[in-house]
């Protein structure tokens, strides 16, 4: 399937409210051409109905949403160059899956001889030849979801957008259709917003993700920058089990900052925000190491132990103010086993990427 | 290759302003030349020297009142930018704002202007019928009685019908199935039929009070008689109702309860009466409207016994004072309504019975014998009875002179035929309604579930409203309503064709928000998405999926249509007259053997209807009835 006419989104000011809660407050959000982005939060956070207003379905209180160039903010749904694939599949239950797929073409007044061969292109891409005259009722979960994605391919539209597609699916079918579904946005080129609360899923298959919470876009960038760079709180513990520890700031300029956190110093290279606010730093669970020199580390007692996997996750709770650390040690060794109550040493990273303020 | 699609998203939803102004101005001018006429009238003749001139002036006719609400009713939705948007939608709330405006709202104003009109030569307002009304004492006391009937009538078969469902539900009684149909039978019969086998068994020439007990002294014409009949005619509404409720009923609470201490009259008292009563009051409240509105029964059976309903068509039809019963329709309505408005109410609070998905229900309890002997029996005691009343209408048909001389003849269904007119009437009647009030509500389901809009309430609200007429007020106002110039609609099938439509629509609406409320609202948004317009996504989505609750509809309406007396009497003619009215005529005053073949004939059809609906649903009549 070629000549995919994609375009970027363009969210200006947008905003929603129902009734007496602001579900969207003030979003201002580009998509590139061709780029995957995922809209990520907690549920409540606004993403879905963000997305619900780029398809046409919600009217925004204010603000504008542009495709390409247009402004396409008081267009009808059914006029918009868009295709949703939805949670639920949204497979109509009275048609074939050849008339599902078929249907959006209908719709569009497409010449009557080009729609077979149409529909076919659509279902080999999504690897379902063959399966054109089953009902969705006598498909699998997973197939049931391709021939979403089908029927949304098949229009050709300029946005493809997914509200939380793969929710519906057991854990292992969700790994393997994630992959599916980029592979075919990556090979067509369409630009795409994908909504989920799902931090690794958005990980894995954006090229940028979105973060959201109460309404309010909070940061915005590739999966890497995000973890790395959280801008506050929330985005630290929302993209990743962190600790996020106070700490007291020592110095500051334009090359960075250090921070004294339990009597250690850490050095950012980029300085807070606004130093005269209270500091704090992310501590990843996994930059923080125990360490058997009695002398050298910060003092700390082990609360509990958990095996996830590969990894041993301690709890530990700091000697002194008593705050609690979470700690992951991959494929510990024997003598790197500790019971509860054991006091420990540990030792924090020299350098965190960014401070919060 | 294909090539990529080229229609231009521009030209698609750019639709220009000016189509749906000209639609807009052709509708209004529609409604103006329907609701509005101008004549021309003699305003002076004078004869000078010979010559005589006649001068002439235009005048208004018709209800430049209706035509201003029309407008207002159009103008309302274009404050909705949602709607303005969408031209299509915008139109379809419009015709239905007007629809139930014209044939909802207005004929039940008129009832009430129409008690308000002096007799003077002005017509001026005045409050003299009303008065009228509480100086005649026989209109205080069928006041008085109509209240206490309805009282009366609602709390027995409210009582009655929980404990018949509590017992089809919760209990191990045998026969459970076949009981289930027998109880509700009566919901599809002609509501005079069962005060008409009443009369063949009770009756003074009553195979039981006369040929088996030998009675000669007590009737059943009177307040006795009409309770009984309401009782048989209501109790299967309230039995409905409650079954749902006991069926939905979280087992794990009573099981808790039980686990608790709780014994089988404990457990009653704690647990499951205070679960169900929000639907023992819905079930009251319907009854209630039921019995106030009855007209047939009391028509039939009622004796010297005065209630509102009958006194309003006598007022009417036969002393010939249109004021009178208009104010005494007035005061039919009122009651109604409150009862109406107070189920609302409580339907629309949070019920303490949901149905969550991971609750298990409808279990069967164990009871003693002791007490399940004696429920059983009323049960089976209810089922048996109404099986013998059809049993009797059947015989009825099939002897030569009921009471007097049982052999068999096939001389009163040969007799048919003097009816053969009416029964093609009332058949084409009641198909054309059915489709119409099916459409509408199904149409009307969609708009108000689905979309939000300034008046989406008073749409549905409107929509709802005629549950609580009765049928006397809505064949009262009707007829008030369209019997003037220009749109002189009494005497025509038109008339009547409307008035059942709209009357029983609210059953198909309530239905087709059921089962819209059941369809995943994602698949109406992703044919929009995918491109198809509104009327492409109703056409080839909503509709479809909501077929069996649209054929519910209609086969509802035709079965209520065609069993329908207390506004086809006001509103049949002639020309129009229908099969009910003329078998309610043969009731009266033809043999009970003639008659019996009429009501025999009725309950064919209406099983043959349910058969059709059963064949195309898979529902059973059961289901079509549970609507509350």
């Amino acid at each position: 399937m070629t000549e995919f006419a994609t375009a970027a989104i363009r969210l200006e000011n947008l905003s929603k409210q129902f009734k007496d809660v602001i579900a969207v407050d003030d979003v201002n959000l580009e998509v590139e051409a061709g780029t995957l982005v995922c809209l990520l939060g907690p549920s409540g956070c606004g993403k879905t109905t963000t997305l619900r207003m780029i398809a046409g379905f919600e009217d925004p209180t204010a603000g504008k949403v542009y495709i390409g160039e247009e402004d396409v903010t008081q267009m009808p749904p059914y006029a918009r160059p868009t295709a949703m694939v939805f949670q639920s599949y949204a497979l109509f239950p009275h048609m074939s899956v050849y008339e599902n797929v078929a249907y959006g073409l209908k719709a569009r007044r497409t010449p009557r001889a080009k729609i077979p061969g149409m529909v076919q292109e659509a279902l080999s891409l999504i690897e379902l030849v063959g399966q054109d005259e089953k009902s969705p009722s006598q498909l699998s979960g997973g197939q049931q979801q391709r021939v979403a994605l089908a029927r949304a391919l098949v229009i050709r539209p300029k946005v493809l957008l997914f509200d939380e597609p793969l929710s519906n699916l057991d854990a292992q079918l969700r790994v393997r259709m994630r992959g599916e579904l980029r592979e075919v946005q990556r090979r067509l080129g369409i630009t795409s917003v994908y909504v989920t609360h799902d931090q690794e899923e958005a990980f894995s298959i954006a090229d940028q993700v979105a973060i959201m919470n109460q309404g309010k876009l909070t940061q915005m960038g590739t999966p890497i920058e995000l973890y790395r760079r959280p801008a506050d709180r929330f985005v630290a513990e929302f993209v990743g089990l962190s600790n996020v520890v106070p700490a007291e700031l020592l110095e500051s300029n334009a090359e960075g900052a250090s921070v004294s956190v339990f009597g250690q110093e850490i050095r950012s290279h980029q300085p807070p925000k606004d130093p005269e606010s209270p500091i704090s730093v992310v501590l990843r669970p996994e930059a923080i190491s125990i360490v058997s020199d009695k002398d050298s580390g910060i003092p700390a007692r082990v609360r509990s132990l958990a095996y996830i996997g590969p990894i041993a996750r301690y709890t530990v709770a700091v000697e002194g103010d008593g705050t609690e650390l979470i700690i992951d040690l991959s494929n510990p060794g024997p003598d790197e086993f500790y019971e509860e109550g054991t006091p420990i040493q540990i030792e924090l990273p020299k350098e965190v990427p960014a401070l919060l303020s | 290759m294909i090539e990529p699609l080229t229609f231009s998203d521009r030209i698609r939803n750019r639709r220009p302003l000016l189509i749906i102004a000209g639609i807009q101005i052709v509708l209004l001018a529609f409604i103006a030349t329907r609701v509005m006429d101008i004549v021309i009238v003699e305003d002076s003749r004078t004869v000078v020297d010979g010559v005589e001139t006649i001068t002439l002036r235009r005048e208004l006719i018709g209800d430049p009142l209706l035509f201003v609400l029309a407008a207002f009713g159009m103008v309302l939705p274009l404050s909705s930018t949602r709607l303005r948007r969408e031209p299509v939608m915008l139109l379809a709330v419009q015709l239905m704002i007007v629809a139930l405006l014209i044939f909802v709202l207005w004929p039940l104003g008129q009832i009430f202007v129409e008690g308000f009109e002096g007799t003077g030569e002005d017509k001026r307002f005045s409050l003299e019928h009303y008065q009228r009304l509480f100086e005649t004492p026989m209109i205080v006391r069928a006041a008085r009685n109509t209240v206490l009937l309805g009282i009366t009538s609602a709390t027995l078969s409210t009582l009655i019908g929980a404990v018949v469902a509590y017992t089809l539900t919760l209990t191990d009684i045998p026969w459970k199935r076949i009981l289930r149909v027998l109880v509700v039978l009566t919901l599809v019969s002609p509501p005079f039929a069962v005060s008409f086998s009443f009369i063949l068994l009770f009756g003074r020439r009553g195979l039981i009070t006369y040929d088996l007990l030998g009675i000669r002294a007590w009737s059943i014409y009177g307040p006795d008689g009409i309770i009984m009949v309401q009782l048989i005619s209501n109790i299967p509404l309230a039995v409905l109702i409650l079954m749902g409720v006991f069926s939905s009923m979280d087992r794990d609470l009573e099981n808790a309860a039980e686990d608790l201490g709780a014994k089988t009259f404990r457990l009653l008292r704690t647990i499951t009466f205070p679960l169900v009563t929000p639907a023992l009051l819905t079930a009251w409240l319907l009854n209630f409207i039921s019995s106030i509105s009855d007209f047939g029964n009391p028509m039939l059976i009622g004796g010297g016994f005065q209630l509102l309903a009958p006194q309003a068509y006598i007022q009417r039809v036969e002393l010939f004072d249109p004021q009178l019963s208009a104010a005494l329709a007035v005061l039919l309505v009122i009651p109604a309504l409150f009862a109406f408005a107070l189920q609302h109410w409580i339907s629309n609070r949070k019920s303490y019975v949901t149905v969550t998905g991971g609750a298990r229900t409808g279990h069967i309890r164990k009871l003693p014998g002791w007490f399940k002997w004696p429920l059983f029996s009323i049960v089976l005691f209810l089922g048996m009875f109404n099986l013998l009343l059809y049993g009797s209408i059947f015989v009825g048909a099939a002897v030569k002179a009921w009471g007097f001389d049982f052999s068999l003849t096939l001389r009163n269904v040969s007799g048919l035929v003097i009816a053969i007119r009416e029964l093609r009437n009332s058949l084409f009647v009641a198909v054309v309604a059915g489709l119409l009030g099916g459409l509408i509500g199904i149409i009307l389901a969609s708009l108000v579930t689905r979309r939000r809009f300034a008046g989406r309430g008073a749409l549905d609200f409107s929509g709802t409203l005629m549950y609580a007429i009765p049928g006397t007020v809505v064949g009262i106002g009707y007829i008030i309503a369209f019997n003037a110039a220009p749109y002189l609609l009494t005497g025509t099938f038109i008339i009547i064709i409307i008035a059942f439509a709209f009357r029983r629509l609210p059953v198909g609406l309530r239905s087709g928000v059921a089962a819209e409320k059941q369809i995943d609202p994602h698949l109406e948004e992703a044919s929009l998405d995918l491109g198809a317009s509104r009327p492409r996504t109703f056409a080839k989505v909503t509709f479809p999926l909501l077929r069996t609750a649209f054929l519910a509809g209609v086969i509802y309406i035709f079965i209520r249509s065609m069993t329908d007396l207390s506004a086809a009497i006001f509103l049949s003619s002639a020309r129009t007259q229908l099969f009910t009215v003329r078998m309610f005529n043969v009731m009266v005053r033809g043999t009970p053997s003639e008659a019996a073949a009429f009501a025999a004939l009725l309950i064919v059809i209406i099983m043959i209807a349910l058969g059709l609906l059963g064949r195309l649903t898979g529902k059973s009549f059961v289901d079509l009835f549970r609507i509350t």
